[in-house]
């Protein structure tokens, strides 16, 4: 049975409407689809790695991170450019994919780098804050070059810049300064240390001479005078036994023997009290003088001389004494020991013509020392 | 057939209309990449750092979401250039907001220069008072080398504030005021163990 034409056409008109929105469905279809979700998570991933600081603490990983998402980027306005069914974002997929796990991988390298950075900064930090420390506690009465203490000085300013640095985060920037102080702190601290090492080197003698000095008040049952460079001590002992101990001032270039005269060292040796000087007859208080130079004295000084270790010009040193007028707080005396004026009362008392005073370095080892 | 072809050219027009109805917001990209190239130039990443990163994020994701409508067969660029618009917005007050931060370090860092300078002078009229004939003492060569060295650290600072790098040069100057001020506190210390008036 034939259908009427204008049924037939009505057909044809439904049949071509329902076409269209089939053939647009198709045609919508057909289009090739751009990863827009991984080139959204590789975008996140970096956004992640920049706020985790991955540019400065994984900059090789972020960078090519960078990259690939620009690759990404540029591959997927490239094939937009080709006629739409023509399409093909696997390349851009790739580079999307690969751009999101390098900038995990920064993000995680960063985050365990700032910890790392921040772990080993504090260390550093305690560690030159320590050394800054030992300096000042083994050092701040020891007569280092200026040169030296310039450089404790820089390494000192740049540790605070460090610190200052680290507070705020920029760890970059803190290793950096750490550096530059660790080397110059460091230095100059080996340097002090290997300088104080060879001072006491003549630790054996002041050992024998503190020894002596001790064993004979013990033996005569008198006083004798020990007096300690190194501690800053001035110990007066009874029949074997410390009976005072007192804090003293040396001379302002007290590290060694004395070798000639204004040269600022307090001389090391065994001595004895020559004279007495009460008030008014001394501008210190009151003074004991000592038998500085003795012969051995003497007959070091003729030695440099001729082995030309001194000028000829050089004079001995002379006037060596235990004085008052002390308590300053630092060394200033021309070589001269210094106390308080009532602790010098109490020394000028039990002294005499005639008692021991031994000076020596030290009365106990360098790795006695106390840090 | 008439028909026919009449009906083939409409479906082709409307595809045509359809698929071509958005333009890339040119305009508008330009005008935010200005933006925050103008927050660049603002040292926004000196000194307001976070949000810089975040308006370069804001850029980065309407730049791949036009990207990804070019992508499309109807493209409505409408969304995009509200985020474009925002963008701009955002980067406008995160360029204010370095210029602000950058004021303010200018002035933390212009003040502790000035109160750092009065230290200093103090210092240099106390280190003369120190006690007499002491000049080879340790803890004098101390005191003379901290001056020396806190001096140099000012120049520095000075110098790097003269160059407009106001952040540097706080960051400097903290440190090299913390130490004018041990300092002034360490002399004062000597002078008054030495007894010696100031």
């Amino acid at each position: 049975m034939r259908l009427k034409k204008p049924v037939r056409k009505i057909i044809m008109i439904f049949a071509i409407l329902a076409l269209i929105p089939l053939a647009i469905i198709f045609m919508v279809r057909m289009v090739p689809q751009p990863p827009q979700e991984k080139v959204k998570l590789a975008r996140i991933a970096l956004s992640e790695a920049t706020s985790n600081k991955a540019d400065t603490y994984s900059k090789n990983l972020y960078r090519e991170a960078k990259a690939l998402y620009d690759s990404a980027m540029i591959n997927w306005q490239k094939e937009n450019e080709r006629f739409i069914y023509f399409r093909d974002f696997q390349k851009v997929e790739g580079f999307a994919e690969q751009a999101a796990r390098k900038a995990e991988q920064a993000s995680k390298t960063s985050r365990n780098n700032v910890t790392d950075l921040d772990t080993f900064l504090r260390g550093k930090i305690d560690k030159l804050n320590n050394i800054a420390g030992l300096i000042d506690k083994r050092y701040s009465s020891y007569p280092l070059s200026p040169e030296v203490w310039t450089r404790i000085s820089k390494g000192r300013m740049l540790l605070k810049e460090a610190e200052v640095a680290f507070k705020k985060g920029d760890f970059a920037q803190a290793k950096i300064r750490i550096a530059d102080s660790e080397l110059l702190l460091t230095e100059s601290f080996d340097w002090a240390n290997a300088h104080l090492k060879d001072y006491f080197s003549s630790y054996p003698d002041w050992k024998k001479w503190a020894d002596k000095t001790i064993r004979e008040s013990r033996q005569n049952q008198s006083y004798s005078i020990l007096i300690d460079k190194y501690s800053r001590k001035c110990l007066v002992y009874l029949g074997g036994v410390k009976k005072y101990e007192y804090h003293v001032e040396l001379g302002k270039n007290w590290v060694g023997d004395k070798r000639m005269k204004g040269d600022g060292a307090t001389p090391e040796g065994m001595y004895k009290v020559v004279r007495k000087y009460g008030p008014g007859r001394t501008k210190y208080h009151k003074a004991l003088l000592i038998d500085y130079p003795n012969a051995t004295d003497k007959a070091e000084f003729k030695q440099e001389i001729a082995r030309g270790t001194l000028p000829g010009t050089a004079r001995i040193g002379s006037l060596i004494e235990i004085h008052g007028d002390g308590g300053r707080g630092i060394d200033w005396t021309e070589g001269c020991v210094a106390l308080t004026n009532s602790e010098m009362d109490v020394v000028y008392k039990i002294a005499k013509e005639g008692t021991p005073v031994t000076i020596v370095g030290s009365m106990v080892s360098l790795d006695q020392l106390p840090d | 057939m008439k028909n026919k072809v009449l009906m083939g050219l409409a479906v082709i027009a409307m595809v045509a209309v359809l698929t071509s109805c958005g333009k890339k917001p040119q305009a508008e990209i330009d005008a935010a990449t200005a933006a925050i190239e103008a927050a660049k130039t603002a040292e926004a990443a000196v000194y307001v750092p976070a949000e810089f990163a975040a308006v370069q994020d804001s850029l980065n994701a309407a730049l791949a979401a036009i990207t990804e409508k070019e992508s499309k067969l109807f493209k409505n660029f409408k969304g995009e250039t509200a985020k474009l618009a925002n963008v701009i917005t955002l980067a406008n007050t995160v360029t204010a907001n370095a210029a602000t931060k950058k004021e303010e370090v200018k002035a933390e860092a212009a003040n502790l220069m000035t109160a750092i300078k009065a230290v200093i002078e103090e210092n240099g009229k106390l280190i003369p008072k120190l006690p007499r004939g002491k000049e080879g003492a340790a803890v004098i060569e101390q005191i003379k080398a901290d001056a020396a060295t806190v001096d140099a650290s000012v120049v520095e600072a000075q110098g790097l504030y003269d160059k407009g790098s106001f952040m540097d040069a706080l960051n400097k100057i903290k440190a090299a005021k913390e130490k004018a001020d041990g300092l002034n506190a360490e002399v004062k210390e000597v002078l008054t163990k030495a007894r010696i008036k100031f």
